[in-house]
């Protein structure tokens, strides 16, 4: 247990501070979940990627800086320290690109990487369909394979990102007779293949930050299938592990909203309650467990480990800390809480906050799914339900 | 930066874990008990010199007095096994808090005598009302293994740092245990014709002890390797160690008794030892509350520094 960073690291450290410091845009973007603050996204993906930080874990033959995982972590930490926004293609770059590294072709390594790296191509995920959400085995979108093509028609849901994104991935039943995990096969899709039809959601906040995509008889050629027909299932689970284990929620983001709220209890704090400072330090020491926890997964990982069922009491751990931390900020707030913008016109970033952190929760796997992952993988208590 | 144990620190600690399942189990806790019952107290020099045997009352105590000089992050993971195992006996207080406060006052007569298993030391101090395996007029404590004579001592800050340290490596052993007990009960007690623990009721409160016990693990390596590394910060990172470590242990004794049901309240369950011996921990060496407001005074009066490029500060 050596919990001191080496020269190079803090050398790596300052060299993304400064460049964070001249190239983070001052005024937040417009929220990723429309059209306008989409592009305003994109465009920072782009920006990010000309100073090569798309992905500095990649290596350097993919578009990334060939890093180790504690120079994520500090890239991360001073990503969200200079509040650099909301990664418009976290689902390829943290998720999609994590899984061909892993399972992918020296080909699709090649195809797919360079271009998630440098924001060229921005990804959607789809998961879910109306019929398999928290059961997601219950996916009953079909890939029939037609010559050099699969042939696919069904219905994709909740799909993030997929309003504005290029290319969409997920798992389809490539054996119609197949039943739950077994026949499932990972593919990757153009999102303006014929066929594919579009249909934004409106979320809670009013913003369209996923849509349903309906697949009529969309040709996609069978180059774009991850892994083999028939591994979709394995392959889904190692991405929702990238989702929940490490990568998606680093712990800067929770750091700077636990030292954000500790400025916004100071300047309420004496209307404040004590339950409230109470909440705040618990901000604080949650936001950090979870960052020690991280440094203790990455190390692990660097030694050739891998992330099992413990992600899923990653997953519970900062979704829940996130709606708490949100939670007392808006209770910090009172009458103003309910403010789209405050008096001298910001937004307030504490309401968006929380409307997100409400789907936490329930995103990349819903928490009660993630118990029953917790209690039947890891305590070993009997499995019920599930085929 | 590597977060990991070394391979000799694992192995050790497995070694530990493995000498105590076998030869301190929950008979050996009962057995304790009933001698308190015949006005004996709960301890047995055979299981003391079993510890010493293994090495584990040199521990810490440099190799020029007979020890093995070790780290306080090798005798918190040790500390940890102790309170998996609910061990009684008082090497924790003596070998991972006594000496290395010893060693800190540069005061060294005592420890090869120590090491060797000769003394035992209590470490009267002003946070606790009482000192564990003291001289004097003893005082009940809720744990009928704890063994607490009267008289406090002075308020040597760095004694409270090591005590409240080694206090919540013990709680997230406690934890463990406990968590793994109503896990095992819930797989065998039957009732509506499948084991309790295939009802997701069940099966949801064990996972958040899980969740629980998994982030306050690494809040109490932290805090050890920072108290071993003499950082500036080390007391913060205690006092955050305590709470966290604490709450952990607290959540899930109060979730293992509700698994147990109606069983989990009888002395006859073996439960009882561990969710006392928690509670005791949990007031040992400064409070929740007491910690907490040092946590308070560092984060909310901005001596400590906050923020993701802050970690570890």
């Amino acid at each position: 247990m050596h919990l001191h960073y080496t020269p190079e690291q803090e050398a790596f450290r300052a060299e993304v501070r400064a460049w964070m410091e001249a190239h983070v845009p001052k005024e937040p973007l417009v929220t990723l979940e429309c059209k306008e603050g989409f592009d305003q996204h994109v465009e920072w993906e782009r920006t990010l990627a000309s100073g090569n930080w798309g992905m500095v874990t990649w290596p350097e033959a993919y578009g990334g800086r060939g890093l180790d995982l504690i120079q994520w972590l500090i890239f991360e930490e001073e990503y969200f320290r200079a509040g650099g926004p909301n990664r418009a293609n976290q689902n390829g770059i943290f998720l999609l690109g994590p899984t061909i590294m892993e399972f992918g072709t020296e080909e699709q390594k090649k195809r797919f990487l360079t271009p998630m790296a440098k924001g060229e191509v921005i990804w959607a995920q789809a998961w879910s369909e109306p019929g398999a959400g928290s059961d997601m085995a219950a996916i009953s979108s079909k890939a029939i394979r037609d010559g050099d093509h699969y042939v696919i028609t069904g219905q994709k849901t909740w799909s993030s990102r997929a309003a504005f994104a290029d290319w969409g991935f997920g798992i389809f039943r490539t054996d119609p007779e197949s039943k739950r995990h077994k026949g499932l096969t990972f593919i990757l899709f153009d999102l303006n293949t014929p066929g594919i039809t579009r249909r934004p959601i409106r979320q809670l906040h009013g913003d369209t930050g996923f849509a349903e995509l309906f697949f009529d008889e969309v040709r996609v050629p069978v180059e774009n299938c991850l892994a083999g027909e028939g591994e979709g299932w394995n392959v889904a689970m190692a991405t929702a592990g990238f989702e929940r284990g490490l990568m998606l929620r680093s712990p800067g983001r929770f750091q700077v909203t636990a030292k954000r709220l500790v400025e916004l209890y100071r300047k309420h704090e004496a209307e404040a309650a004590p339950s409230a400072r109470e909440a705040v330090l618990q901000a604080w020491m949650a936001a950090q467990a979870y960052a020690y926890n991280t440094y203790a997964v990455a190390a692990k990982i660097m030694a050739g480990g891998k992330i099992g069922a413990e992600a899923s009491l990653n997953k519970i751990f900062w979704s829940e800390l996130d709606r708490s931390m949100h939670r007392t900020a808006m209770q910090l707030l009172g009458a103003h809480a309910e403010l789209k913008r405050f008096d001298n016109g910001s937004v307030n970033q504490w309401l968006e906050g929380y409307i997100f952190s409400l789907s936490g929760p329930i995103y990349a796997g819903s928490n009660e799914v993630q118990r029953n992952i917790t209690a039947e993988r890891l305590l070993g208590l009997p499995r019920v339900g599930a085929g | 930066m590597d977060f990991r144990f070394t391979e000799d620190q694992l192995t050790l600690t497995e070694s530990v874990r493995d000498y105590l399942a076998g030869t301190h189990g929950p008979e050996v806790l009962r057995r304790l008990d009933a001698a308190t019952e015949q006005g004996n107290a709960p301890r047995d020099p055979a299981i003391w010199q079993g510890l010493v045997d293994m090495g584990l009352t040199a521990l810490l105590v440099p190799e020029e007095h007979g020890g093995l000089g070790l780290g306080l992050v090798d005798a918190a993971l040790i500390a940890a096994e102790c309170g998996r195992a609910c061990l009684a006996e008082p090497l924790v207080d003596t070998a991972f808090v006594g000496v290395p406060w010893l060693l800190a006052q540069g005061k060294s007569d005592q420890l090869a005598a120590i090491a060797a298993g000769e003394v035992k030391l209590p470490l009267p101090h002003a946070i606790n009302p009482w000192t564990a395996d003291g001289e004097g007029a003893a005082v009940q404590s809720v744990d009928p293994l704890r063994v607490l004579t009267q008289g406090s001592g002075p308020d040597d800050p760095h004694l409270l740092n090591l005590g409240a340290l080694m206090s919540t490596a013990q709680l997230v052993g406690l934890a463990d245990a406990m968590l793994a007990q109503a896990t095992e009960y819930a797989k065998i007690r039957t009732q509506f014709g499948q084991p309790i623990g295939a009802f997701q009721a069940i099966k949801h409160q064990l996972a958040s002890c899980a969740v629980a016990i998994e982030f306050a693990k690494p809040v109490v390596w932290r805090a050890a390797a920072a108290m071993q590394d003499g950082i500036a910060s080390a007391p913060i990172h205690v006092s955050h160690a305590k709470v966290a470590a604490t709450d952990a242990a607290m959540q899930t004794a109060e979730t293992a008794i509700q698994v147990h049901g109606a069983m989990g309240y009888t002395y006859e369950v073996d439960l009882h030892f561990w969710m006392k011996r928690s509670w005791a921990l949990a007031g040992a060496w400064g409070s929740r509350a007491f910690h907490l407001k040092r946590v308070d005074e560092a984060v909310l009066s901005g001596t400590l520094e906050i923020g993701p490029q802050s970690t570890f500060a």
